[in-house]
């Protein structure tokens, strides 16, 4: 369909930055729309995280007199175990969402049966994730506030530091992470079957960089995983604004790792995403699961 | 009599088949053994500190010094109920998914086969899972399990009725509620925070023991430990094996009545099919 208006002809098909940023809006939309649709889930994805924190705390009790875990306190600078856990535990929130909600995003929608058509549309396909990409940050930080909130409530939560320097290392952390999300949910795509794959990777990531102890208290013989992997920075950043912590090497360096991370990881997933799609267009698989 | 045995061995082999089938269970039963109880074990060792002078506490507060010891059996008996909610529990849910429940349930076979039939396979998969877990422990962990095997096997025995029951009396509540993803972290999480899975009981609040002495899981982690890392005797864990039996008797009974109870239901309201 041709409109003319004045003396430019535009075609109603073509896209522009604008229908673009409309597509973006309605993908986040929709996301939102079915994340609020299932409030039990809701309830529980702020509770999973407690389930595991109680056992912690509880563990940390037995190390402890009088709630101050010594030995904790001379790996991390910090006898608060409990805040150090908790924070570790609200940013593990993302990472598992990064792999399972991410990662999962465009399988359910093969699964539902909506993939193909979605797929039709004028859309850039890197901005049907993109756009999800919205609304699990947006949900992710609710469930962690309310867990946060819940956990302070019965634990405690005492941050020493600032909570605005803390959002510093954060921000570059988190971009860094969804870019990985966007090269990890064409890998989904592309494998189907993937539920030990991210089931295992979400944990092993969360475990190596260091989400519920400090990464010095690793075996030596496991630590260099830890330093390989820039997430182990993330959380010893964030920790260390907020809580005071000792950091592994200095904030400025690991800010840097971050930031290097986030560009790096933004860069790579766009283009395994496309070069994945191409293989799933050539092979004709994208219905089928 | 010979035709039910018939129909109960076609429902273990297609549920061997379908075990099999998916090549992925067999790196999770390789896999999660070792690493799931690795974040437990590591902050053990964060909250012991560089010196080791915490794990004098933990020593002091549960009895025994081997902490690793202590953190896989529990987390062994978590992932082993874990397990069973999610595959015994959703046996059923998942021939209701697929559209088989109703032609199964048309055929004139005692229904209570196609929740025994899952549970065996499953208790065929939760042998190789713990002769695994026990190996990883061992070789690459380095716990030492050194008290009777006899009688660690008695107490993995005295377990089943229990954690069998809580599956069928869950799988019987799937079929109904349809969506209970939410029940299976419900479950596992009061396990996970009441049981003793990493620390031990003591050290929580009064109301809290008091709900932990009312589930199995509790005397399961306890017996366990008691003749795994300190040399029990049967005489020593008679009080287990008494709330062992009680709790077993009540799940296996409450699993049976509320199975006939969900299939009476489900006839009456023609919702077997639903989903």
């Amino acid at each position: 369909m041709i409109t003319s208006m004045g003396s430019v002809s535009l075609s109603l098909s073509r896209p522009t930055l604008a229908s673009h940023l409309r597509a973006l809006y309605a993908i986040a939309q929709k996301d939102w729309h079915q994340f609020w649709r299932y409030p039990l889930n809701v309830v529980g994805f702020v509770i999973q995280p407690l389930a595991f924190l109680t056992p912690v705390y509880f563990m940390g009790l037995t190390f402890s007199i009088n709630g101050q875990a010594a030995g904790f306190a001379a790996y991390s600078g910090s006898g608060d175990y409990i805040s150090f856990i908790l924070l570790g535990s609200l940013l593990g929130n993302y990472v598992m969402t990064v792999f399972w909600g991410m990662g999962y995003a465009l399988k359910n929608d093969m699964d539902s049966g909506v993939l193909e058509s979605t797929w039709l549309t004028p859309t850039p396909r890197v901005l049907l994730l993109v756009g999800r990409t919205f609304t699990n940050l947006l949900t992710t930080t609710i469930i962690s506030l309310a867990t946060l909130l819940l956990a302070a409530l019965l634990f405690g939560f005492r941050p020493t530091g600032s909570a605005l320097e803390a959002v510093l290392p954060a921000i570059p952390m988190l971009i860094g992470l969804y870019g990985f999300g966007i090269a990890f949910a064409a890998v989904v795509l592309m494998m189907r079957d993937a539920n030990t794959l991210v089931d295992v990777s979400s944990y092993l990531v969360n475990l190596f960089s260091g989400s519920q102890f400090p990464v010095q208290s690793l075996p030596r013989f496991l630590l260099p995983i830890a330093l390989a992997l820039p997430l182990t920075y993330g959380y010893d950043a964030v920790r260390g604004f907020l809580l005071r912590t000792r950091t592994i090497i200095p904030i400025g360096a690991e800010l840097a790792i971050l930031v290097i991370f986030m560009i790096v990881m933004v860069w790579i997933g766009v283009r395994v995403f496309n070069h994945v799609e191409r293989i799933i267009r050539a092979r004709g698989t994208l219905g089928q699961h | 009599m010979m035709g039910e045995l018939r129909a109960l061995w076609a429902v273990v082999r297609k549920e061997w088949l379908y075990f099999v089938r998916y090549p992925s269970w067999w790196i999770s039963l390789l896999v999660w053994p070792l690493i799931f109880p690795l974040a437990y074990i590591f902050s053990a060792r964060a909250l012991a500190g560089p010196d080791g002078s915490g794990l004098a506490l933990f020593a002091q507060r549960t009895g025994i010094a081997d902490y690793q010891g202590f953190i896989v059996i529990g987390t062994t008996f978590w992932m082993w109920q874990n397990t069973v909610l999610w595959s015994v529990g959703f046996a059923l849910r998942g021939e209701q998914l697929r559209g088989t429940l109703e032609s199964s349930w048309l055929t004139p076979t005692w229904r209570f086969s196609f929740l025994v039939g899952p549970s065996f396979v499953n208790m065929f998969s939760m042998v190789i899972f713990l002769i695994i877990s026990v190996l990883n422990f061992g070789l690459i962990l380095g716990v030492r399990f050194h008290g009777n095997p006899l009688l660690a096997m008695l107490v993995a025995i005295a377990c089943l009725p229990s954690v069998y029951g809580m599956g069928i009396v869950f799988a019987s509540l799937v079929i109904n509620a349809k969506e209970a993803h939410n029940f299976v972290f419900l479950v596992r999480g009061l396990v996970m925070i009441f049981c003793g899975v990493t620390f031990p009981i003591g050290v929580l609040p009064e109301w809290m023991q008091r709900f932990a002495g009312w589930m199995p899981q509790t005397y399961m982690i306890h017996a366990m430990r008691a003749v795994s890392l300190a040399n029990a005797s049967f005489t020593d864990l008679i009080p287990d094996f008494v709330a062992l039996a009680g709790f077993g008797a009540f799940w296996l009974l409450a699993g049976y009545l509320i199975f006939n109870w969900m299939e009476r239901r489900a006839r009456r309201t023609g919702s077997i099919g639903q989903y």
